[in-house]
Formats: C-alpha cells, structure tokens, sequence
C-alpha cells in the first residue's frame, strides 16, 4: 500500500477490482495543510480514463507487477518503444505514458520501468531525478543567484516549468518527475 | 455498542453531517450553518455528528454538552464519541466536512448497504457520500470539484469543494441572509440596540466601529496603536479569545481576568471585550461595525455578507501556502476595483498576515481615500459572486445528479 500522496505516474493500482495505470498526479494543499491528489487514471482492462481525487494519507493498493529496467529507443506513433538490458523491444501507448512523456527525448539514457500487466507493457515510469537541456529561457531579470526567484523555461522535449532565475539556455537542469519540479542546476 | 443496519429505501432527505472541532469556531460554524440551512429551506432531516460539544457550546449556547443526542433549530445533534454511543442508520447522505476520518461504523454500515444493492437493486444503493473540503479561490479547485474518490471496499466518495466561481460548489449563504441584512442596515437604531444588548456603551454613531476576529498577529498592535492616535474616536469590539494575545501589552490584567462588557481606553481608542454570542448575533454584529476583521472560513463569509469593508486573517499554513490562497482570493475579490484600490486592499491585506504592523498601520491609513469606492464594492461583491447558486442549492443539485 501506499499514500496517495507518494503515487507517480506509472504506477498501478486497484480500485474496486481494476488494475489502473497512473497517468498523471496532481497534488494540491487544501486548508490547514493537508494534502490533495488529483489522480488520472487509465483502465487497463477497459481503456477507459478517469480523473479522481484522495486525500493526500489515503491508502492506496498499489499491486506489484511485473517490472524491467528499458531504457527508451524510439518512438513509432503512437507507442513509444523501449528496450531491455537484453535487447527485447516493448511497445507502451503514449496515452499510458501520461506526464512522463514529457521528459521522454530521443538519446536520453535514464533508466525506465517498464510495468507489464498479462504480458503487456502497460506503463512506464521514470527515475525520481532527470536531467534535461533548457532550450529557452529568458535571460536573468534581477541577476538573483539564491535560486528563490523563479522564472519560466522550456526545456528539451518542449515541455515547461520554473526555474531559478540564474538559469541560462544550454544549461541542464535536474528535474523531479514527482513534481515536476527544478532541483538544479548540473 | 453501535448498530449498522440497512434502510429501507425512501427519498434522499436524511442527511448526516460529520464534524471534528479543530478549533473553536471554524470547523463546528460551517457546518453548523449548512445543518440549519437544509432543515429550514429544504426541510431535511439533518443528523449533525460533532466531536466537541463542549466547543459548539461557544456558538450554540442552548446545548447541553453532557447529551449524547438532542435537537436544535431542528437539526440533530448527536455527540461523535468512539464508538457511536447512538444507534447509527446510514443516511442517504454522509458528509464528511473537512476531510474528518469517518468512524468505522459509519462506513461499514454504508459499505453494507452498497452489497446489500448491488445483490438486490430493489434495496437502496450506498449514500451519497461527500467530503467537504475547505474554502479556496485558487484555481485548481474547479478541477478537482466533484470528482469521485473511489475507495478500496467499492464505495465511492465526492469531494464537494466551495469556491467563488460557477464551476466550483459555491459559498453558504442563507437564501434570506442580504435581505435581513439590507433591513437591518437601513436603520440605525438597530446598530444602537445590538451595542446596548452586547453592554458596549460610549459608542456614538459618528464613531468608527471595529469588530476583531483574527489569530495573533503584531499586526492588530499596530493597527491599535496607530488608532489611539486617531482624530476620530474608534472602538475596537473584540471577544475573549486568540486576537487578545496580541494585545497583552495594552491590556490592564492578564486576559481570563477580563470581563464582558469591559472597557480598556487609549487615546482615542476604546477596546470593548464582547460576549460570545451566538451565529445570528456574530452576523449582526458584523452588519454594524464599519469594518471587520475576520479569520478562517466562517467569519470571514459572513464578513463578504456583511458588505463591509474587511481584513481576512487566513488560517496560517506551513510554508506560507496561506499567502497563495490569500493572493487568489484577492485577486478574485480586486478584480472590479480602481487599481488604487486594489493596491491598497491587496497590501493591506498582505501586510497584516504576514505580521508587518508597520505597513498595516501605514495602508490602513489610506483606505480613508478609497472608502466610498470600498463601501460600493463591499456592497455589490455579494450579488456577484453568490449568482443565484449559494453552495446549499449547489450541493442539493449535486446530490440529485449523483
């Protein structure tokens, strides 16, 4: 079991006897501090998706599939393709990619779980940290190098986020796939 | 010893509300109002469970704490102890407000309606089962407004989210709460016998009078010693309570010592401790004072209906997350002013819940500059963000569809 509050994307979980890939979290403060979590969801014995909401300590079943270290090879519309240690090759949908499609970039050698449910792979989820290429952000405004003044960049894959304000194009950036957060600077 | 048993099935109107008392007054005054406002306009048969009766005792002087079960403005009102020390029937509607754990009877006995249907649909399915959530303005509340929450054992839980925009569950306000208030402003003297009830004397109707509700804060030092200094005599009516410990230091003894009625004088400033009153009288009391300042959930609605100007004092969260809130809300609520007078609220408010007694001081006094242009607002604000769907209405509505 886990808190719905420490589910990724990529994640499984049952709910009322259905296997559901995590797609995309949302975590959110309600009043007095606590936690919210906005959850999509994908059937995987439907394909139907869903948005649902828990407090942040619900417990949440989250089964334990088969699992593969992949790194990504290629994308061949619309499954992304991943490949094993030992060179098998696994077709995953982009839908059941979810958020984690956006730091999915060609050449990148993080390492990946590829979850499998009767044999199929049916999501995948990535390291805690990545490290990505800015390829834009404006140039620093206030010269502010204690990282608390944030700033929006675009990173490579074309997805968004904020980033400190030192931040310049061409730098990489750690990035937590939790929350999509910047870390740092590498 | 608590029962779980299945009801036979009937129209959705018993409704149970499950409160926990975090403080004195935020959590038990929402919910409190939302129980008598679905008896007296829908009629309703409203089970309020709450944890601390001793503490709705502050608000709800006619309860007796030492009752497991009794009626009030025809709401009832059964003690939440563990276990139950009533017998509990699921009702057609639980609500859990402000995400307070249900008791484990309490969802057994929904849980076994709901395989009690779903073996036979002639029995009644599981309640409408709801979880109240705070008040926000942040936008991401009408992304998460009504979304189901599925549970492990089947069951299927809504979050039922307040807010200020149409696709959020609305704000509580009683259908007949601007009326009543409109009356009550039009004449004076209603003001003058509400400060003779509450024993304030020396108040007269040229006099600034200022009804304070907030947590500590060196902010309300400031205010209060820049109105000692006032040309115009301004009274400060302030209940025993959180706002006093941050006025120790203009207090002639220690706090418990303080009586109702009480007058402390600075300069040209009176602080008059007030009784605790009941809901209807808090409203009133908001209705007559020239500005308000207000705290957490409940007072500070009621502040919104009162169409004066206010100072929210958000309920401190860790990392200032209050501030975020603070911001959507005053970007909600400055959204129709002149930009000198959003400046001014927005800073305003800033300032006094982020302790700056200073800046407080320093845009409280520019209010005076904005103060028809404020009164206009305060006034029209209502009409606009209530839109003919107050959050009762909203959550019947939502009921129905579920």
């Amino acid at each position: 079991m886990k808190t719905a509050h420490e589910i990724r994307p990529g994640n499984v979980i049952m709910l009322d006897g259905s296997p559901w890939v995590v797609l995309k979290t949302e975590t959110t403060r309600s009043g007095r501090n606590a936690a919210i979590v906005k959850l999509k969801l994908k059937n995987v014995l439907l394909d139907s998706t869903t948005e649902t909401t828990f407090k942040g300590d619900d417990k949440l079943d989250d089964i334990i599939l088969e699992r593969l270290d992949c790194t990504y090879s290629y994308y061949a519309d619309p499954m992304y393709v991943f490949m094993d240690a030992e060179y098998n090759q696994y077709d995953v949908e982009a839908e059941n990619l979810g958020d984690a499609a956006a730091y999915i970039v060609d050449g990148m050698e993080d390492i990946c779980q590829v979850t499998f449910y009767e044999e199929k792979a049916i999501s995948v989820e990535l390291p805690i940290t990545v490290a990505r290429e800015v390829t834009y952000t404006e140039p620093s405004a206030r010269g502010d190098t204690s990282g608390k003044v944030m700033k929006p960049a675009t990173i490579a894959g074309g997805s968004t986020l904020s980033v400190a304000d030192f931040v310049k194009t061409g730098d990489m950036i750690e990035i937590d796939t939790r929350t999509n957060e910047f870390k740092k600077r590498v | 010893m608590t029962h779980c048993e299945v009801k036979p099935l009937k129209a959705t109107n018993h409704w149970d509300i499950f409160c926990c008392v975090v403080d004195n007054y935020g959590d038990i005054g929402v919910t409190w109002r939302l129980a008598k406002q679905l008896t007296n306009e829908y009629q309703f048969n409203i089970t309020l469970w709450v944890d601390d009766l001793k503490s709705f005792c502050h608000i709800l002087p006619q309860l007796d704490p030492s009752l497991n079960s009794q009626q009030h403005s025809g709401v009832h009102i059964n003690l939440w102890a563990d276990p139950l020390p009533v017998r509990y029937q699921a009702a057609d509607v639980v609500i859990e407000a402000f995400a307070c754990d249900l008791p484990g009877s309490v969802v057994e006995a929904m849980h076994a309606q709901h395989q009690a249907h779903k073996r036979d649909n002639s029995t009644p399915a599981a309640p409408v089962w709801l979880n109240l959530e705070y008040l926000s303005a942040e936008s991401w509340v009408e992304g998460c407004h009504g979304l189901p929450s599925m549970q492990n054992n089947g069951l299927k839980k809504h979050f039922y989210f307040p807010g200020f925009t149409p696709q959020t569950g609305g704000l509580i306000c009683e259908k007949d709460t601007l009326d009543k208030r409109t009356v009550w402003q039009s004449n004076r003297h209603n003001r003058r016998q509400l400060f003779s009830k509450l024993g304030l004397s020396n108040i007269d109707d040229n006099d600034t009078v200022i009804s304070v509700f907030s947590y500590e804060t060196a902010s309300l030092l400031g205010l209060c010693q820049l109105w000692m200094q006032s040309t115009k005599r301004i009274h400060a009516l302030i209940p025993q309570g959180r706002s006093l410990n941050s006025l120790t230091s203009l207090l002639p003894c220690a706090i418990a010592e303080l009586s109702a009625g009480q007058q402390i004088v600075h300069g040209n400033l009176t602080l008059h401790i007030l009784p605790m009153t009941d809901q209807q009288g808090y409203d009133q009391l908001l209705w007559s004072c020239d500005v308000n300042i207000v705290r957490g959930e409940d007072s500070f609605l009621r502040a919104q209906w009162a169409a004066k100007p206010f100072i929210w004092h958000i309920y401190p969260q860790d990392d200032d997350y209050h501030l975020e809130k603070l911001a959507a809300f005053l970007q909600s609520y400055c959204d129709n002013l002149s930009p000198q007078a959003s400046k001014i609220c927005r800073s305003l408010n800033m300032a006094f819940n982020t302790e700056q007694a200073g800046a407080t001081a320093e845009e409280w006094q520019k209010l005076d500059f904005i103060q028809p242009e404020m009164s206009l607002h305060a006034q029209q604000w209502p009409i606009n963000i209530l839109n003919d769907a107050d959050l009762a209405s909203r959550l019947v509505q939502f009921v129905k569809n579920s």
